[in-house]
C-alpha cells in the first residue's frame, strides 16, 4: 500500500521533531528483539536524550515507515532528519566513530590515551593473555563510567597503547574517558581483582558499612541524615542521624559541597537514590550507609530496634 | 530459534539469491539460514563507489517482497553484508 502524502509528512515531522528517533521493537526499557536492543545498548553509552517509536504498536507506522525509509526491517534510526540504517551498519558506525560525529558527541582524542598500569596488573595481564589466542585485552568504558576489561576480538577504531610490554586495546568511543586512568591488581574481598583508577569519571556514591561509619561519626568528620519518614523514625533511630524535614534538608543544603554526607534510611535503598540526587545538587563526598539501619543494629548497635 | 510462520512454499535461500540476482545481475549471493532468519552476503561491481546504506537499500529492495506482509518467509536479515569486489 503506498504511502498517503499525510502519512509521509507525518513521519517527517517526527524524525525532525527530535534529533535521535528509533523506530523499534518495544520500547527502550524493553526491547522486544534483539535487534533493536543491540542499537538501543549502543544508544545508551552515547547519549541520554533520545526518542523511540514502538512500531509493533501501530501496523500503519510499522508498514509506513518500512517505505518512507526504503528499508524493510526494524530497527530504523534517524538522527537530525537523516536515516543511519539498521542495526549493522548503527554498529559499524560505532565501531569506527562515525556515529559519534552523528551525534555530536565524537570523544575523538587526538591521540591515544594514557594509561598505567601497576606491576601487578602487568604480570596479571601477561599471565592471562598467554592462551587467548588472536583476542586482545580491550577496555571499553560507557557514559556511565562503567569500564569493562576482557580479551576480545580487535575492533576498527581502537587505540593500541603500549605500556611495560602489555598491549592494551582502547574502544574508540572510550579513549576520551579512558584518558589517564590507572591499572593495578589488588586484594578484593571475593579474591585478586583488577582496580580502575579514572580521573574522569564524575563523583559517586561511595558504599559504607555500619562498622565504617562509626568511628567517623564519633570523629564528628561526616554528617549523617536519615531519609525516612517521622513514623519510622519513631520506631527506630540512630542517635547522630538528623531527619531530612525541612529544616535538615536547608541545613545540608546550607553545608560546603565538600562535607563528607552519609545518607541512611531502613535497607539502606531509598538513602541510595536521594544520595544520588545529592551527587546532581553537587555535593562530591556522599556515602550511603549500606544496609540502611538494620544493619547498624546488627552491627554497631543492638539498642537499636528492629522492624 | 525463534519460530516464524509462513505461507511460503519452497526454497527460500534460493528464493532470495534469485530475486537478488533479477536486480544484481553480475551478484555472486551467498545465502544461509532458516526459520525465518537469514545472513546475506552479495558480490557485485554495483557496489563499488555506494556506502553501506545505498549498497544494502539495493538488495533490500530486491527481497522486499520476501519481507513484506504478516507471514512473510524472510522475518529477519540477522547479518547482510554487501562487497565490491
Amino acid at each position: 500500500m503506498p504511502l498517503s502524502e499525510r502519512q509521509r509528512a507525518d513521519f517527517e515531522r517526527v524524525v525532525r521533531a527530535n534529533d535521535v528517533v528509533l523506530f523499534m521493537k518495544g520500547n527502550r526499557r524493553f526491547p522486544q528483539c534483539g535487534f533493536s536492543a543491540t542499537v538501543v545498548g549502543i544508544l545508551d553509552k552515547l547519549t541520554s536524550t533520545y526518542e523511540t517509536v514502538n512500531i509493533l504498536e501501530d501496523p500503519a507506522v510499522r508498514d509506513g515507515m518500512k517505505e518512507f525509509s526504503s528499508w524493510p526491517t526494524f530497527p530504523q534510526l534517524y538522527v537530525k532528519g537523516e536515516f543511519l540504517g539498521g542495526c549493522d551498519i548503527v554498529k559499524d558506525m560505532y565501531a569506527s566513530g562515525e556515529l559519534q560525529k552523528k551525534l555530536g558527541v565524537a570523544e575523538t582524542p587526538v591521540s591515544a590515551p594514557r594509561v598505567t598500569l601497576s606491576a601487578a596488573a602487568v604480570k596479571a595481564f601477561m599471565e592471562a593473555g598467554s592462551d587467548v589466542g588472536s583476542d586482545v585485552l580491550r577496555l571499553e568504558i560507557d557514559a556511565a563510567f562503567n569500564a569493562d576489561l576482557h580479551f576480545a576480538p580487535k575492533a576498527d577504531g581502537d587505540f593500541e597503547v603500549q605500556c611495560a610490554g602489555v598491549s592494551l586495546h582502547v574502544a574508540h568511543a572510550s579513549a576520551g574517558r579512558a584518558d589517564g586512568i590507572s591499572i593495578d591488581f589488588v586484594q578484593a574481598p571475593s579474591g585478586m581483582a583488577f582496580k580502575i583508577d579514572n580521573p574522569n569519571q564524575p563523583p559517586r556514591v561511595k558504599p559504607i558499612h555500619p562498622k565504617e561509619l562509626k568511628p567517623m561519626l564519633d570523629a564528628k568528620s561526616i554528617e549523617l541524615f536519615d531519609v525516612r519518614p517521622e513514623d519510622e523514625r519513631a520506631i527506630a533511630s540512630i542517635a547522630q542521624s538528623k531527619p531530612l524535614d525541612p529544616k535538615g534538608m536547608s541545613y545540608l543544603l546550607g553545608l560546603d559541597k565538600k562535607t563528607a554526607v552519609a545518607l541512611h534510611c531502613h535497607h539502606g535503598v531509598r538513602s541510595r537514590l536521594a544520595a544520588e540526587q545529592l551527587l546532581r545538587e553537587g555535593f562530591t563526598n556522599v556515602y550511603n550507609l549500606e544496609g540502611g539501619i538494620e544493619a547498624w543494629s546488627r552491627e554497631v548497635d543492638p539498642a537499636v530496634s528492629r522492624y | 530459534m525463534s519460530d516464524h510462520p509462513t505461507d511460503f512454499t519452497g526454497d527460500v535461500c534460493a528464493a532470495i539469491r534469485g530475486a537478488i540476482t533479477t536486480r544484481i545481475p553480475d551478484a555472486r549471493v551467498e545465502v544461509t539460514g532458516g526459520g525465518g532468519h537469514y545472513s546475506i552476503e552479495v558480490r557485485s561491481s554495483e557496489f563499488s563507489g555506494k556506502t553501506m546504506l545505498a549498497s544494502q537499500r539495493l538488495v533490500y529492495a530486491a527481497i522486499t517482497h520476501l519481507m513484506a506482509g504478516d507471514r512473510p518467509p524472510v522475518h529477519a536479515v540477522d547479518r547482510l553484508t554487501t562487497k565490491s569486489d
